[in-house]
């Protein structure tokens, strides 16, 4: 009997580790442990007025703050019937590609990329390749700007408000992010070649089910409302009102984060399951892009995800730049945010998240209080999926010396790109 | 001179405060030529988890025996500690109601299941052990952690606004929103620093930097409650991030 444990997850965010437990060559229990503090955020939300509620829920994570609050917001507006403007949807989704091209590029350049090159982090490998680094910092800096500029802040921003935002952008700063983004797009290019240079990580094989937004555009982190599972060719749609029937949440004692499955089956959600689901956007320059990372799909290798990441944020850099063309050619209106009339009612909004999809539900009563919240995040979404996918990995090499399995099973978790703040969540159990 | 060694680390939180960090995307090279960091997990998958430490920059809040034994571990390792953060500092949102019975919540989000896990009612780093500088924030502002870099590389110590939110708005020139809109605004208790970037964008503040020193509580409540706002929502609303009884 051989126990193989990963104590400390290093380069994520959050804590957690890993356990794998193998009798000869048999894998026994595998266990992604979330020893994460337990906030509790949900029930203490209970009973704060509506517009206390997603500058709190921001909160439960610094890298996806943009999309807690953007989804919290549209959890609020869909429970009131709130309708926001077409300026306030397009401020919105540029909001969202910024946290997305930070959120990538911090994992593809500080997390991931260190493990390929095998340097033990980010800093270390600059010391020898700084070109590499530097690129990274500098695509990272671009999502921030664009966070910035829109969200008011890169980490819990503080501008988008129901019905809108406090402020929106100045002429000046959106020609400033447009000088910004026309150097992104090169960077960015600059990137997928070196995406592409990198070892193969081929050590982990097998097929699972992917979840995504169902985007009506074939692109989109933030419209839509119904989600597609696609499950060995059978694909099921759930509409936002039904989330609860995709994740079956279950609580387990050696995580914080409970357990989603959908048809008894692990799931795995993210960029992989976003260009999977929803493969309609993947023409001329993103094709393009595919063939030079040598990315086919569906895949079956998890680590798939690093180059998924890679493609969208190449597409994120070329669509934010569309958003503020488009906003500099129309003009930004001075709207001021859509009074809110607060009723009894349930809301729920899913959206994509730069790791998966991300749900809010909240129930409010007639004066605006809210009575119930629900929360499920996307490293919870995939606690289940990277389990077996740590099974598989285990399965597929038992001999090798621990040492080579932890490191492929840490590089497995950290594809995930896992949120480990996110995950310990704070939903009600029904 | 040799470099000061450095660990950076998180109890629990959002992780927002090491993101600032690594969000010094300008500087981040220049800091690692100035300071040995050897501990930070969020960073690197090479820690020394046991050397001395000149300086220990710790975020998030106490919420289990487990955060307590690694802060008390942090300190016994380091000549000086920072709290990172309004969590460290205060508390955070997760201090918001401490008087909640915790079996409870935990029985809410996860069952029966939840009734052994290690979680302990949210408290501030100094209220378990020494701190020798709090920088306040949710999250921390860039500049605040690169002056307190640079004041301690030179042996001193960064000083940071003692005064409201509401001094940094005015300079602004902005209108108010308390006394103009009537509107629950945070600003005249909550410690200045952030440019006052919320009120700034028209936006209340909603005292996310925690209490500022100089501040006269008494004067806002009895601001709000002339322009008719509900007393129990206003105590509510200042307990969100800092919670009563975490004084320093």
């Amino acid at each position: 009997m051989r126990t193989i444990v990963v104590e400390h997850l290093a380069r994520v965010e959050g804590h957690g580790g890993i356990t794998v437990e193998l009798d000869g060559n048999t894998v026994g229990n595998v266990h992604f442990d979330v020893v994460e503090g337990a906030r509790l955020l949900e029930p203490l939300v209970r009973g704060k007025r509506f517009d206390e509620v997603a500058p709190i829920l921001s909160r439960i994570c610094s890298i996806c703050s943009a999309a807690h609050t953007l989804t919290s917001l549209k959890a609020t507006e869909n429970a009131f019937g709130v309708r926001i403007s077409p300026q306030t949807e397009l401020l919105r989704e540029l909001m969202y590609r910024g946290e997305s091209i930070e959120s990538h590029a911090l994992h593809l350049f500080l997390l991931a990329l260190p493990d390929y090159l095998d340097y033990p982090s980010a800093t270390a490998l600059a010391a020898d390749q700084p070109q590499a680094v530097l690129l990274g910092l500098r695509l990272k800096k671009l999502g921030n700007l664009i966070q910035e500029t829109i969200g008011g802040r890169a980490i819990h921003p503080v501008n988008a408000v129901l019905g809108g935002f406090g402020k929106v952008p100045s002429v000046e700063h959106l020609i400033e992010l447009r000088g910004a983004l026309i150097e992104g797009m090169k960077d960015s290019d600059t990137m997928v070649d070196l995406t592409a240079s990198l070892p193969a990580a081929n050590f982990c094989h097998c097929d699972t089910a992917y979840a995504a937004l169902f985007s009506p555009n074939g692109d989109s982190y933030y419209s839509g409302d119904q989600v597609m599972v696609a499950a060995k060719g059978d694909l099921s749609l759930i509409r936002a009102a039904d989330y609860q029937t995709l994740t079956n949440e279950k609580a387990v004692p050696h995580s914080h984060a409970k357990h989603s499955s959908f048809h008894e089956r692990p799931f795995m959600v993210g960029s992989l399951a976003r260009l999977t689901i929803n493969p309609r956007r993947l023409t001329g320059r993103l094709a393009a892009t595919m063939e030079r990372l040598q990315l086919q799909l569906p895949s079956n290798n998890p680590m798939d995800n690093n180059k998924a990441q890679a493609l969208e944020l190449i597409r994120d850099v070329e669509r934010a730049l569309e958003i503020v063309e488009q906003l500099l050619r129309d003009g930004v209106k001075d709207e001021r945010p859509v009074g809110i009339q607060p009723r009894a009612a349930t809301g729920t909004a899913i959206t994509e998240a730069p790791r998966g999809l991300l749900i809010h539900s909240y129930t409010y009563d007639a004066d605006g209080r809210i009575t119930a919240a629900d929360v499920i995040t996307p490293t919870a979404l995939n606690a289940a999926d990277m389990e077996a996918r740590f099974r598989r990995a285990v399965e597929e090499c038992p001999e090798r010396e621990d040492t080579v399995i932890a490191k492929r099973l840490q590089m497995i978790a950290r594809a995930y790109d896992p949120c480990i703040s996110c995950s310990v969540h704070l939903v009600r159990r029904r | 001179m040799s470099k000061p060694v450095v660990g950076i680390f998180g109890l629990t939180g959002c992780a927002g405060d090491q993101l600032v960090i690594l969000n010094c995307e300008d500087r981040l090279l220049d800091l690692v030529a100035l300071i040995d960091v050897r501990d930070f997990l969020m960073a690197s998958s090479q820690n020394d988890a046991a050397c001395a430490l000149d300086l220990a920059l710790v975020e998030g809040a106490v919420l289990s025996r487990k955060d307590a034994e690694k802060l008390l571990a942090i300190r016994q390792r380091t000549k000086l500690l920072v709290a990172l953060g309004t969590c460290a500092v205060w508390g955070g949102v997760a201090a918001m109601d401490r008087g909640a019975d915790r079996r409870n919540l935990l029985a809410e989000v996860y069952g029966d299941t939840g009734q052994d896990y290690d979680s302990e009612p949210a408290r501030a780093l100094h209220e378990i052990v020494k701190v020798d500088l709090n920088i306040t924030g949710c999250p921390i502002e860039k500049e605040h952690f690169l002056a307190a870099i640079a004041n301690l590389l030179n042996g001193d110590v960064p000083v940071y606004p003692a005064y409201p939110v509401c001094t940094e708005c005015r300079m602004l020139e902005n209108n108010c929103l308390l006394i103009e809109r009537g509107e629950l605004c945070c600003g005249p208790i909550t410690a200045a620093g952030c440019t006052a970037r919320c009120p700034n964008l028209r936006i209340p503040c909603v005292g996310c930097r925690g209490p500022a020193s100089d501040a006269n509580p008494a004067s806002l409540l009895s601001a709000l409650e002339e322009k008719g706002i509900d007393p129990r929502g206003i105590a509510a609303r200042l307990r969100t991030f800092a919670p009563e009884g975490v004084a320093q």
